[in-house]
């Protein structure tokens, strides 16, 4: 093997660059300006003359009763929304992974509430769960009502609010894992597929022994990425409850909006993002780590 | 500017990718050669009803005309107030805030303290200053200095239709007096009985403002505070007598006098609801809607202290003016009675900020219009004054969510003013 010479050396750099500096500019540069401000008290307002504080925000963080209710709300969303949609993902992919035309639309119908903005969604279903009381019941409780089950305040409940926010958010997001899993059920080798149903397997016995072990890199991907995308939990809650009844869907990132915007204390919140952040840089790495064990 | 963009006819030509791109650095060189001498004094204001809006491009392009000689230009550009504070914040971090700045006035002091604002009282007579309502000079100073003047001044009335009170028998009070609490009940009771929906409180309204400006009144009346004179919160916000008036707030809710969760803005106005706890802005559209039968009184009233809420947008002069001489050409100009206060009065049916304007307005010696200038100059009280402001009416206005749907008072408010009080805690003091 040549090694490589000066010119060919710099040649992948420059072919980086432009990427390196967006990477840097708007992702970088930022993390570390937030690390920064997170040690002292920064002022939105007054950023020139911030003073250092040292791990101050952080232990006072730790100890926030609201702080630590929107990390307790943003982990309970991820524990509903990652194993459920992971999976209703995972049939819906099977079950519209046809060739013939007519199946395309399904997928179309199953897709379309990713592409739709989520304020738009979200306003959407306030008027779906509004509580009953005469013409002005959601639709929700129309057919909670009609199957005879008792209608709920599901946005007033701060026992329903968040479960009713993580049931909305799979509707919303269920499309876009079905796409990737759909992609994954693609490439499968048909002849694996025809070999075990020659050998006499049932539909169960493939999607255990075939199906499941082809998709995994798949469903690596789907649970590292939902998980992520479930802890940036932001728009619904804010646009649906404004973190309320009692705090119950207070979501880390509207707890860092609001220490910035309203409260403007730059230097706080940017401590509880650099929290935010090692958590699910953490999650992310861990579940990295225990798929590859798992493949291994 | 809405609806104009001069640069945009070499875009048009292009077929490419790049024309929207290519169209936006036209823009950008048309809009910094188009001007005529300096640059035009940047102006941000919130975005408000239709006729709001319409008021506000025509006085600044009665403005411009007046100016043009003097190659002074005035260019505005406009926010949805939800979320408002929030842009603000954002300018002022990015050092990019405009010369003048439209601010709800509890937000004055917090702009203030951080060193945002310019004094704006030496671009005023002494005479000019002493035409302005007391209200309106109060929610512009911050240790005594005065940082902001508005055009008007908000008033905030029970609205109500007279068929709907009259069919359900019941009086409404005469000239400018107020229900006791317990009237407003008993009434409510009989609305209720007779088929209508009584009173819309607005808790559908997305930002929080709404919810600390029109309930406060509720916690004065009854003889409490949001925040002590010393500045504290914890134990003022939450003190017993303000969780009890609550509770007896909140049971319009229990009895179902008013929607926790409502849908429609304007149920007065299109449904069957007989009354409306609700502000100038929604005055000529009633008028409209009902002419004669529309009736009108102050807030019931919770206990003996008089209480109105008052307070609203203003004109402050930012940091950021690069020539204030300029730029309180404008301030002037919209705080003049016949240029700028007529206009914008018209369009919102607010209380003009100055006593010379009156004049101007015929209508204000007679109800509705009478009852909101006797509110203002006999009981208008400012929200608090605080630099935590922003905090302060966002955990108010989660705590009265709470409550109205029936979690407890007590817990609410300790919950609210514990977070308030510790974000003034970790307050700086001011450089």
């Amino acid at each position: 093997m040549n090694p490589l010479t000066g010119r060919r050396r710099l040649i992948p750099w420059l072919f980086l660059a432009p990427a390196l500096a967006l990477l840097g500019t708007f992702t970088l540069v930022p993390m570390l300006r937030a690390a920064g401000w997170s040690l002292t008290d920064a002022d939105l307002l007054r950023t020139g003359s911030a003073a250092w504080t040292g791990a101050a925000h952080y232990s006072d963080l730790l100890t926030d009763p609201r702080f630590r209710r929107a990390f307790f709300n943003t982990a309970c969303f991820a524990l509903m929304v990652v194993p459920v949609q992971a999976a209703l993902a995972f049939f819906l992919a099977l079950w519209v992974n046809r060739p013939e035309p007519q199946w395309r639309w399904l997928r179309t119908v199953f897709f379309a509430p990713v592409v739709v903005s989520m304020p738009v969604l979200a306003v959407l279903w306030t008027m779906l769960y509004q509580p009953m009381r005469g013409d002005q019941t959601g639709l929700v409780n129309a057919l909670v009502a009609a199957v005879g089950l008792p209608a709920q305040a599901w946005l007033q409940n701060p026992r329903l609010a968040l479960p009713a926010i993580a049931f909305m958010s799979v509707w919303q997001g269920v499309g876009f894992q079905m796409m990737i899993f759909l992609a994954g059920l693609q490439n499968l080798s048909r002849d694996q597929l025809e070999a075990a149903t020659i050998d006499g397997a049932g539909a169960a016995q493939r999607l255990r022994h075939v199906i499941l072990p082809a998709m995994r890199p798949s469903i690596a991907f789907v649970l590292t990425a939902t998980l992520i995308l479930s802890f940036r939990l932001f728009a619904q809650p804010y646009l649906m409850t404004r973190g309320g009844p009692e705090d119950a869907t207070v979501s880390v990132i509207q707890f860092i909006y609001e220490t910035t915007f309203l409260g403007q204390e730059l230097g706080r919140a940017s401590a509880a993002a650099m929290l935010f952040l090692a958590l699910v840089a953490g999650l992310a790495l861990a579940q990295r780590l225990f798929a590859r064990e798992v493949r291994s | 500017m809405p609806g104009r963009n001069p640069c945009s006819e070499p875009g048009r030509r292009l077929r490419s990718v790049a024309a929207p791109a290519i169209a936006l650095l036209a823009a950008l060189a048309a809009g910094c050669a188009r001007e005529p001498a300096g640059p035009a004094i940047r102006v941000w204001c919130q975005q408000g009803q239709e006729a709001e809006n319409a008021a506000m491009r025509s006085m600044a392009s009665a403005f411009n005309q007046a100016h043009a000689r003097e190659g002074i230009a005035v260019h505005l550009t406009f926010f949805p107030d939800f979320q408002y504070t929030e842009k603000v914040s954002i300018a002022a971090a990015a050092r990019d805030l405009p010369d003048v700045l439209a601010l709800d006035g509890p937000t004055v002091a917090r702009f203030a303290q951080a060193g945002l604002l310019r004094p704006v009282a030496g671009w005023f007579s002494p005479e000019e200053l002493d035409d302005f309502a007391p209200t309106i000079l109060a929610q512009g100073t911050v240790n005594g200095t005065l940082y902001a003047l508005g055009a008007f001044d908000s008033a905030l009335v029970l609205y109500y239709d007279r068929d709907r009170l009259a069919r359900a028998g019941v009086t409404p009070p005469s000239g400018f007096e107020a229900w006791t609490w317990d009237d407003f009940m008993a009434a409510c009771a009989r609305l209720k009985a007779a088929g209508f929906d009584p009173v819309s409180l607005h808790m559908d309204e997305s930002g929080d403002e709404w919810f600390t400006y029109a309930f406060s009144p509720l916690i004065w009346s009854a003889g409490g505070r949001l925040i002590g004179p010393d500045g504290r919160v914890e134990g003022v916000l939450n003190a017993p007598e303000n969780a009890a008036a609550l509770r007896r707030w909140r049971e319009v809710f229990a009895r179902d006098f008013a929607a926790r969760a409502p849908v429609d803005p304007d149920p007065f106005g299109n449904g069957h609801t007989a009354m409306d706890w609700s502000g100038h802005w929604m005055v000529r559209s009633h008028l409209a809607a009902k002419g004669d039968r529309l009736g009108v009184m102050p807030l019931p009233a919770m206990g003996d202290t008089p209480a109105a809420a008052c307070g609203s947008w203003c004109w402050g002069l930012t940091r950021d003016a690069a020539d204030p001489d300029r730029a309180a050409r404008w301030l002037r100009w919209v705080t003049d009675p016949g240029r700028g206060i007529q206009p914008i009065v018209a369009a919102n049916g607010a209380v003009p900020a100055r006593r010379s304007a009156y004049r101007l307005f015929p209508e204000y010696a007679h109800p509705p219009f009478n009852l909101f200038r006797h509110l203002q100059e006999t009981a208008g009280r400012p929200r608090p004054r605080t630099p935590a402001y922003p905090t302060l009416t966002r955990h108010v206005a989660a705590a009265l969510r709470d409550i109205a749907r029936g979690a407890d008072p007590r817990e609410c408010l300790d919950r609210a003013a514990r977070q308030v009080q510790a974000r003034l805690d970790r307050r700086r003091p001011a450089p």
